[in-house]
C-alpha cells in the first residue's frame, strides 16, 4: 500500500509564479512549456515539484519526472491524471510526442507507436489499432487507376487558387484524393471548409474527398503548423507528418504523386514543402509544386480573402473565390465566422 | 469482551493499491471511504471497487466499515444498494444531524437486507456527527436505532460549522467531544474520536490521543498506518494497572467462594464500577498481548 | 447494455488497471489486453473481462485494458464502471447481484 504523500495539483496558467516554477523544472529536463498548453498539472512532494505534464487538445505534452523520483510510479499517476482530464474534456483518442528513448515508458502507459523520426521524435497514440483503423477507413474509398495523386488542403476558405490547383492536379491524374485538414484551429470550421470544397468541385468526376482527421496535418501529427515555433522543431514535426503520409496513407491508396501549392509567404508551410521534396521521392512519390494563380498583382490566397473580410470588404472577395464560396460568405450562416475573423484572425 | 475499536483506518475508496492490503497494518477496523476522499466524477468507480473488494478479499476478521455518501446526495441511495449487498460489518453515515437520518438509513438497510436475503440486522450502523445541530441532537441520534453501534465526532466539518479552525489543544471541540461521549455512554454504544490530519506531527498526535483516551473515547480514526501503533500503545494498560486489576478480580473470586457479600481490598470497599474497570483493563491487556492468562486461573 | 460512446475507468497506478470500452463497428467483443503479468495471468484476466461483460449483457464493443497487476475484483470493478459510463445513462441492477 502506498499511503504516500504526493499531491497532484492543477497549475493555474494565469499565476506567474506557478508557471515559472513549471518552466524552470521543464528546462532542467531539456523541455519547454509550449505556449498553447490548455491544462497543466504538477505532482508535489510537500512543496517540491517532482513531476509535471500538460494537455493541448488531444496531445499530452511537456511531461517530465524528477530523476530522483523515478521508479515510484509517479509517471503512472501523472499520465492517469492527464488521461482522466482529457476524458472529461471529451478527448479519448490521445497522442504523445516524445523522444524515441521514452518509448518503453509510454508503451507501458498504454501508448503505441505511430511513427518516428530517428533520434529526434516519436509520435504515439493510446489506441493499439488507431492508425490501422484510419487506414482501413480511407481504403474503403480506394479507386483504381494508373496515376493516383493526392493533395492536402486546409482551404480557410476555399478560393479560386485552391480550385485552380485541384483542377490542374485532377487533369494530370486518373484519381485525385483530396484530404481536408480536420483541425478546428482555423476561422472556418472543418465541416464548412469540407462542404465548400465539395460544392466548388462538383464538376470534377475523378476526385475523392477525405476528412483528414488525426493523422494528416493535425495538432497531433504537426503541432507547429498551428503554433509558430523554432525552425528545427518545425522540421522535425514536418518530417513526422510526412513519414505518416508516405508509410501509411500513400500505400493504402496507391498514391504516387502529391501536389502542393507554391508558398510565397508562410515560413512554416515553406519548410514543410521543402522537407516533402526530400522525403516523398525516397518512397517513389513525386512532388509537384503548382505556382499560385494571380488576379492582377495579387496572388490569390485564403489569407488575402480573410484580410478583405477582416476589413469589412466581403464584396471584394468575389474576385478570388468560387461562386459557391461567395454565396456562403454572404449567407446568414457565415455571419458568426465573419464576426470572429473581424475580432481576431488566425494565420491558417 | 466487547469489540476493540481503538483504531479505524481511513482507506480512500478509489485506490486499489490501498484497498487490497488495508488489513495488514493491524488497525482494529478499516474504513473504506466513498465520501470526501472520492471526487464527484469517481463516485461510481469507487462504489464498484469497494463493492467488489468486499465481496472477494478476505480481510481476515478485521472489522470492515464503509463510509457512504449521505442520503441527501445523488450518490447515497445507490451506495447503500451496493454496499449493503457486500455485507461490511458497518456502514458509516456521514454528517448525521438528527435521529431521522439514522432511522432512514436503518429502514433502507432493512429493505435491502430483506431483498438480498441477508439476515436482518447483519449490517450495523455508525453515525458521524459533524455539525452543531448534530452535537445538540447527539443523544437522540445515539439511541435512534438498535443497529447503531457507535457514534463518532468529525471535527473538520464541525469546526467550520462553528466558524473556527482546529488547534492542537482542541479547546474548540472540547464541548463537542464531551457531548458525543455523554450521548454514547448514555445510549450504551461506542464513542470514536476524530482524525488528526498532520501525519508528520507525531507529538501532537500522541497528545491528542492521550486526551481522547482520558476523556473516555473507545478509539480514534486514523489516516495513515503510521498512526496505528501509537494509539494502540496509549490504549494498552500499564503493568501497574494490570497488577491492580488482577488483585481486584482475585478479591472478588475469593469473596464469591466464601459467599461473603461485602468485598474489600486493602481496607477499601470494592463496588461494581471498580470491578467493571478491572475487567476492562484485563480484557484489553489480554487482547493487546501484554498479559497472558495462565491455565486454570480463570479470571473474568 | 448497449455501448454508445467511449467509457473509461481506473488508472495506471500499481494494483489498478485502466479500462476503456467503445462501440464496435463490427459485431462482437474485441479485447486488447496489455498487462505487466500477461504471461502468468493473461488468460485469467481475459476471462474476468469476458464474464463481467456477459453479466452486463454487453454483446458489442472494443475493450482496451492496461493492467498494472490488479486483482480480479479490481478488473471487474473497472470494467463495470467503464461499461456504465459508455452506456446511455444505464443503471446497474444491484438486485441481480443477489
Amino acid at each position: 500500500m502506498e499511503f504516500e504523500h504526493f499531491t497532484e495539483y492543477r497549475i493555474s496558467l494565469n499565476n506567474k509564479k506557478e508557471v515559472e516554477n513549471i518552466k524552470a523544472f521543464l528546462a532542467l529536463h531539456g523541455l519547454q512549456l509550449d505556449s498553447d498548453v490548455e491544462y497543466t498539472v504538477g505532482v508535489f512532494d510537500g512543496e517540491r515539484l517532482v513531476a509535471t505534464g500538460s494537455i493541448c487538445g488531444k496531445v499530452l505534452k511537456c511531461i517530465a519526472v524528477d530523476k530522483e523520483y523515478q521508479g515510484l510510479g509517479i509517471a503512472n499517476k501523472l499520465v492517469s491524471h492527464l488521461i482522466h482530464e482529457e476524458y472529461q474534456r471529451g478527448n479519448t483518442h490521445l497522442f504523445i510526442f516524445t523522444k524515441p528513448e521514452n518509448y518503453t515508458m509510454f508503451y507501458e502507459l498504454g501508448f503505441h507507436k505511430i511513427a518516428e523520426v530517428p533520434n529526434s521524435v516519436m509520435l504515439m497514440e493510446n489506441h493499439p489499432a488507431g492508425i490501422k483503423n484510419f487506414i482501413e477507413e480511407i481504403k474503403k474509398q480506394n479507386k483504381s487507376g494508373q496515376k493516383i495523386s493526392a493533395v492536402i488542403m486546409n482551404c480557410n476558405p476555399f478560393t479560386l487558387g485552391h480550385l485552380y490547383l485541384i483542377e490542374k492536379a485532377a487533369r494530370e491524374s486518373d484519381i485525385l484524393h483530396i484530404f481536408v485538414v480536420w483541425e478546428e484551429r482555423s476561422s472556418f470550421p472543418a465541416e464548412v471548409r469540407y462542404r465548400l470544397i465539395e460544392e466548388g468541385t462538383k464538376h470534377l468526376s475523378n476526385i475523392v474527398l477525405h476528412k483528414g482527421k488525426d493523422y494528416i496535418i493535425s495538432s497531433a501529427t504537426f503541432p507547429t503548423y498551428f503554433i509558430k515555433e523554432y525552425q528545427r522543431v518545425v522540421e522535425i514535426h514536418a518530417s513526422l507528418d510526412l513519414e505518416i503520409f508516405r508509410s501509411y496513407i500513400a500505400p493504402a491508396l496507391g498514391i504516387t504523386k502529391r501536389f502542393i501549392g507554391e508558398e510565397p509567404y508562410c515560413p512554416v508551410t515553406r519548410t514543410y514543402n521543402r522537407i516533402m521534396k526530400e522525403y516523398l521521392p525516397q518512397k517513389g512519390i513525386e512532388v509537384v509544386e503548382i505556382p499560385r494563380l494571380h488576379r492582377g498583382e495579387n496572388a490569390i490566397s485564403a489569407s488575402l480573402v480573410r484580410r478583405y473580410i477582416r476589413e469589412g470588404d466581403v464584396d471584394k472577395t468575389q474576385r478570388f473565390v468560387p461562386k459557391t464560396t461567395y454565396e456562403f460568405l454572404t449567407s446568414v450562416e457565415a455571419e458568426p465566422i465573419i464576426e470572429m475573423i473581424q475580432r481576431d484572425d488566425h494565420r491558417h | 469482551m466487547g469489540k476493540l475499536r481503538r483504531t479505524m483506518m481511513y482507506v480512500p475508496g478509489n485506490n486499489p493499491g490501498m484497498i487490497k492490503d488495508a488489513h495488514i497494518f493491524g488497525s482494529d477496523s478499516i474504513m473504506f471511504d466513498l465520501e470526501d476522499s472520492v471526487s464527484v466524477k469517481e463516485k461510481d468507480a469507487a462504489r464498484f471497487l469497494v463493492y467488489n473488494a468486499l465481496k472477494t478479499i478476505d480481510y481476515e476478521g478485521v472489522e470492515t466499515v464503509v463510509r457512504v455518501n449521505g442520503l441527501d446526495t445523488p450518490y447515497g441511495k445507490e451506495d447503500f444498494e451496493a454496499i449493503v449487498r457486500a455485507k461490511p460489518n458497518i456502514i458509516r453515515l456521514p454528517k448525521t444531524e438528527k435521529p431521522e437520518d439514522v432511522l432512514e438509513a436503518d429502514k433502507l438497510i432493512s429493505k435491502i437486507e430483506d431483498e438480498a436475503g441477508i439476515p436482518s440486522g447483519t449490517v450495523k450502523l455508525m453515525a458521524a456527527i459533524e455539525s452543531a445541530l448534530g452535537i445538540i441532537n447527539s443523544y437522540e441520534i445515539a439511541k435512534a436505532s438498535p443497529r447503531l453501534v457507535a457514534i463518532a465526532i468529525g471535527a473538520e466539518d464541525f469546526v467550520t460549522d462553528m466558524k473556527t479552525t482546529r488547534s492542537l489543544d482542541g479547546v474548540e471541540i472540547l464541548v463537542a467531544r464531551s457531548q458525543v461521549l455523554l450521548a454514547a455512554r448514555a445510549a450504551g454504544i461506542y464513542a470514536l474520536d476524530t482524525v488528526f490530519s498532520d501525519v508528520n506531527d507525531e507529538e501532537g498526535f500522541i497528545n491528542e490521543v492521550k486526551l481522547a483516551k482520558q476523556l473516555g473515547f473507545d478509539g480514534k480514526s486514523v489516516i495513515n498506518p503510521r498512526q496505528i501503533e501509537p494509539v494502540h500503545q496509549i490504549y494498552t494498560p500499564t503493568q501497574n494497572e494490570i497488577e491492580k486489576s488482577i488483585r481486584v478480580l482475585e478479591a472478588i473470586e475469593e469473596a464469591e467462594r466464601k459467599g461473603s457479600g461485602v468485598i474489600s481490598l486493602d481496607g477499601k470497599m470494592i463496588d461494581g464500577p471498580i470491578v467493571d474497570r478491572a475487567r476492562r483493563v484485563i480484557d484489553l491487556a489480554i487482547v493487546t498481548g501484554v498479559y497472558v492468562e495462565e491455565e486454570g486461573e480463570g479470571i473474568a | 447494455m448497449e455501448i454508445v460512446k467511449v467509457g473509461m475507468a481506473g488508472t495506471m497506478e500499481s494494483s489498478d488497471a485502466i479500462v476503456t470500452i467503445e462501440p464496435n463497428t463490427d459485431s462482437g467483443i474485441q479485447i486488447y489486453l496489455q498487462s505487466s503479468v500477461e504471461k502468468q495471468f493473461g488468460n485469467q484476466i481475459r476471462s474476468v473481462i469476458t464474464e463481467t461483460l456477459r453479466a452486463l449483457d454487453v454483446d458489442h464493443g472494443i475493450v482496451r485494458v492496461n493492467d498494472k497487476g490488479a486483482l480480479d475484483c479490481v478488473i471487474r470493478a473497472r470494467v463495470q464502471t467503464a461499461v456504465l459510463r459508455a452506456s446511455d445513462g444505464g443503471q446497474f441492477n444491484w438486485k441481480e447481484e443477489d
